[in-house]
C-alpha cells in the first residue's frame, strides 16, 4: 500500500483530527492572507498619497539680520524687512526647473478691505474706522486651490472656480458671507482699502464653505473666518505698485517626492537665487501627515504577519507533535514491515498537505471578506484619510504564500516526527508493549 | 537448507549489559523453531536482530548467506522477514483487508478467508475483532508479504487456550505446508512442544534442546 493511500485512509478515518487540522490551517491561512492583503493595500494607499500630494519645496524670505535698524514712529520702533523678495524673474526660473509641476504663493492678511456694496458678518465691536465700516482680511494667492485650508480639506469650493495665476480683481468669499449679502458667483463687490485709500472692484469667481460655526465670540469682523476671503496676487501688485515687487513666499510643487532632493538641489543652484536673502527648504509635513499613519499601519501589519507566522508554526508543530506521538505504534508497525522512514514522513506530510490545500482554498473567500473588514477597521483606527483601503486578494501573492505555507508544514511535519522516526524500530516496538 | 543464520552474535544494552553472547546457529525453511527462556533473557532481542529491527553489538545475521546490513535493515524487513507480535500490532484505523494490503499488492480477501475471517469481518475496523481474529489478521499480513521467515513474538500470549491451539496450527501449516521458516519466541511449553526445533536461551547462550 502506497503512502498516499495510507494518508487518504488516515484523513478519511480520523475525521475529528482532519477537521480540527482543517480549521487550524484555515484560520492560520486566513490570518496570513488578511495580513498580507491589508499590508499591500496600505502600501498601495501610501503610493497613491505620494502621487496625489507630491512633494513641496518652500521658498521664503530670510528675515534673519535683514529687518533693518528700525524706524521710530508714534507707536515705537517699527522694523521692516529690507532684504530680497521673490521676484517674478525668480518664479519664472523655478517653474522651468525639471520636476517642478506647479507653484503657489499664499500671503495671509495681505489685503484689508471694507465692504462698500456689501456688509460683513457683525462682530462684538462695531468699529467704524473707515467711512465704509470695518475692514476684513484677505489672503493674496496665485492659486487658491493650493492654499493650505483648501489642501487640508477645511475649506471646500461649493460654487464657481478657484483663483488662477492669470486672474485679476478676482476673489473668493465664504458661503456665509455670500448668503448674508445674497451674493453669488459673477457678482461684483467693491472694497475700500485704508492702506491705499482706494476702492477696488472684485469679481466673485468662487464661493467656499467650511467657515460655519467658527466665528466664536469675535471682537472684530476680521476675526470671523467667514468674513475673510482670497484675492489674486496680480491685483495686489497693481494696487501696491512699486511698494510691492515680489512674493513673500513661494510653494513649489514637485511631482515625485522621491526626487524632491534632486529638484531642491537644482533650484538652489539657480543663478537667480545666488546671493539673495531667501531661504529654501523641503516641506514634507503634508505628505508626512497622511503617509506616516499608513506606514505605521504597514509596520503594524508586518509585525502581525511575523507574529502570526511564528505562532502558527509553533501551534502546528505542537499539534502535529502531540498527534504523531500518539501514532508511535503505527510508525513502529510500518517500520517493522519494512516501510522506510522517508515513506512514513511522506505519509504524514501528505495527510497534512491534502488538508492544507483544502484549507488554503477555503481561506481565499474567507480572507477576502475578513481582510476588507480588518483593513477598514485598522485604517480607521490609524488614520482617517486612509479609511478607504483597496484590499484585494491577489493571485500574485497567493502562490508564494501557499508555497511558503507548504514549506512551513513540511518543516513542522519533519520536526514533529523526527524524534520518533529516528528511533530504532525495536525501541519503538519495545516501548509500545 | 539454511535460510537465515546467525554468526557469533553479541548484543549488549548501552554497551555493557550483555544479553546475547557469541551465539551462532542457523534456521531452515519448512521448520518451526521455538526459543524458550525466562523473562529478560534476550529472546525478543534475538528476534529483533533476526528481523533487522536492531543491529548486533558484534557478529552477523546472514540471510541466504548475505549480511542483512548489506542491503539495509529496512530492505530485510520488507522482503525477507515478517513479524507476528503478541499484541497483534495492527494499524487501528484500517480494516483487516487494508492491514494485509500493507505488505502485499495481492487481493487480501482469499488469505483472510483462508485464516477463517468472513468477508464482512475483513471490512470491519480491526478493533472490532476479537483477539484471535486480530492475531489471524496479523498472520495473514505476515503471509501476504511473501517473506520466507516468519518471526513470532509470543503469538499466543494474549489468547485463550482454544484460540492459541488454532493459531499454533496455522503457524505449523505455514512452516510445513507453505515451506516458511517460522521462529517463535515464547514462554509456553505447549507451543514449544509443537516446534520442530527448540532452543533455550540462558545466560546469553543459545542451547538446542
Amino acid at each position: 500500500m502506497s503512502f498516499i493511500k495510507r494518508a487518504g485512509l488516515y484523513c478519511f478515518r480520523q475525521r475529528f483530527k482532519t477537521v480540527l487540522l482543517f480549521l487550524v490551517l484555515t484560520i492560520i491561512a486566513t490570518f496570513m492572507l488578511t495580513g498580507i492583503a491589508v499590508r499591500d493595500a496600505a502600501k498601495g494607499a501610501t503610493a497613491d498619497v505620494q502621487t496625489a500630494i507630491g512633494g513641496k519645496i518652500e521658498l521664503s524670505l530670510d528675515a534673519d539680520g535683514h529687518m533693518g535698524s528700525g524706524q521710530q514712529n508714534q507707536w515705537g520702533t517699527v522694523y521692516g524687512y529690507n532684504g530680497d523678495l521673490i521676484t517674478q524673474e525668480i518664479v519664472d526660473a523655478i517653474r522651468k526647473v525639471d520636476g517642478v509641476v506647479d507653484y503657489n504663493s499664499e500671503d495671509t492678511e495681505s489685503y484689508f478691505g471694507a465692504g462698500v456694496n456689501f456688509k460683513y458678518l457683525p462682530a462684538a465691536f462695531g468699529l467704524s474706522y473707515t467711512e465704509y465700516g470695518e475692514c476684513s482680511a484677505y489672503t493674496a494667492t496665485l492659486s487658491s486651490e493650493k492654499c493650505s485650508k483648501f489642501q487640508s480639506g477645511k475649506y471646500k469650493l461649493v460654487d464657481g472656480r478657484h483663483i488662477k495665476p492669470d486672474d485679476k480683481y478676482a476673489c473668493l468669499i465664504s458661503k456665509e458671507l455670500a448668503d448674508y449679502n445674497k451674493l453669488s458667483v459673477g457678482d461684483q463687490i467693491k472694497m475700500y482699502s485704508l492702506d491705499m485709500d482706494a476702492i477696488s472692484e472684485f469679481e466673485i469667481v468662487g464661493i467656499f464653505d467650511g467657515t460655519e460655526g467658527t466665528s466664536g465670540n469675535a471682537l472684530t469682523v476680521d476675526e470671523i473666518p467667514a468674513n475673510c476671503g482670497y484675492i489674486d496676487y496680480a491685483t495686489m501688485f497693481e494696487l501696491w505698485g512699486d511698494d510691492l515687487n515680489g512674493y513673500q513666499q513661494l510653494t513649489i510643487y514637485v511631482k515625485d517626492p522621491v526626487s524632491i532632493q534632486n529638484v531642491y538641489d537644482k533650484i538652489s543652484g539657480l543663478p537667480e537665487l545666488k546671493g539673495k536673502t531667501l531661504k529654501l527648504g523641503i516641506d514634507t509635513e503634508e505628505y508626512d501627515v497622511v503617509s506616516t499613519p499608513l506606514e505605521s499601519l504597514q509596520q503594524l501589519v508586518n509585525t502581525s504577519i511575523i507574529i502570526i507566522s511564528v505562532v502558527s508554526v509553533i501551534i502546528l508543530t505542537l499539534l502535529l507533535t502531540i498527534w504523531i506521538r500518539g501514532r508511535k505504534k503505527e510508525i513502529g508497525i510500518l517500520l517493522s514491515i519494512g516501510k522506510s522512514k522517508i515513506n512514513i514522513i511522506l505519509q504524514i506530510f501528505s495527510e497534512t498537505f491534502v488538508v492544507a490545500i483544502l484549507s488554503f482554498t477555503a481561506s481565499i473567500p474567507l480572507s477576502f471578506s475578513v481582510a476588507k473588514k480588518a483593513g477598514a477597521f485598522l485604517a480607521s483606527r490609524v488614520t482617517a484619510e486612509a479609511a478607504n483601503l483597496n484590499v484585494q486578494i491577489g493571485v500574485a501573492y497567493l502562490l508564494p504564500l501557499y508555497f511558503l505555507g507548504i514549506l512551513l508544514i513540511a518543516a513542522a511535519v519533519v520536526g514533529s516526527s523526527w524524534t520518533i522516526v529516528r528511533s530504532k524500530p525495536k525501541d519503538i516496538l519495545t516501548k509500545m508493549r | 537448507m539454511s535460510i537465515i543464520k546467525i554468526c557469533n552474535l553479541k548484543y549488549a544494552y548501552d554497551g555493557n549489559r550483555t544479553v546475547l553472547e557469541d551465539i551462532s546457529t542457523d534456521f531452515e525453511l519448512g521448520k518451526i523453531y521455538a526459543i524458550l527462556g525466562p523473562s529478560g533473557c534476550g529472546k525478543t532481542t534475538l528476534l529483533s536482530l533476526l528481523g533487522g529491527l536492531d543491529s548486533p553489538s558484534d557478529g552477523q545475521v546472514l540471510f541466504q548467506g548475505e549480511d542483512i546490513e548489506k542491503k539495509g535493515l529496512a530492505y530485510h524487513r520488507k522482503n525477507n522477514v515478517a513479524f507476528i507480535f503478541q499484541s497483534y500490532n495492527l494499524i487501528d484505523y484500517m480494516t483487516p483487508a487494508e492491514n494485509v494490503g500493507l505488505t502485499s499488492k495481492l487481493p487480501p480477501l482469499p488469505i483472510l478467508e483462508r485464516l477463517g475471517l468472513t468477508k464482512e469481518e475483513a471490512k470491519r475496523n480491526v478493533l472490532k475483532l476479537s483477539g484471535g481474529q486480530q492475531q489471524r489478521v496479523a498472520i495473514a499480513r505476515a503471509l501476504a508479504s511473501d517473506a520466507s521467515v516468519i518471526l513470532a513474538d509470543e503469538p499466543t500470549g494474549n489468547l485463550d487456550e482454544d484460540t492459541a491451539v488454532e493459531i499454533t496450527n496455522i503457524l505449523k501449516e505455514c512452516a510445513h505446508q507453505m515451506n516458511k521458516c517460522v521462529i517463535i519466541v515464547t514462554h509456553s511449553n505447549d507451543l514449544a512442544n509443537q516446534a520442530d526445533v527448540v532452543f533455550r536461551l540462558k545466560k546469553g547462550g543459545l542451547q538446542k534442546l
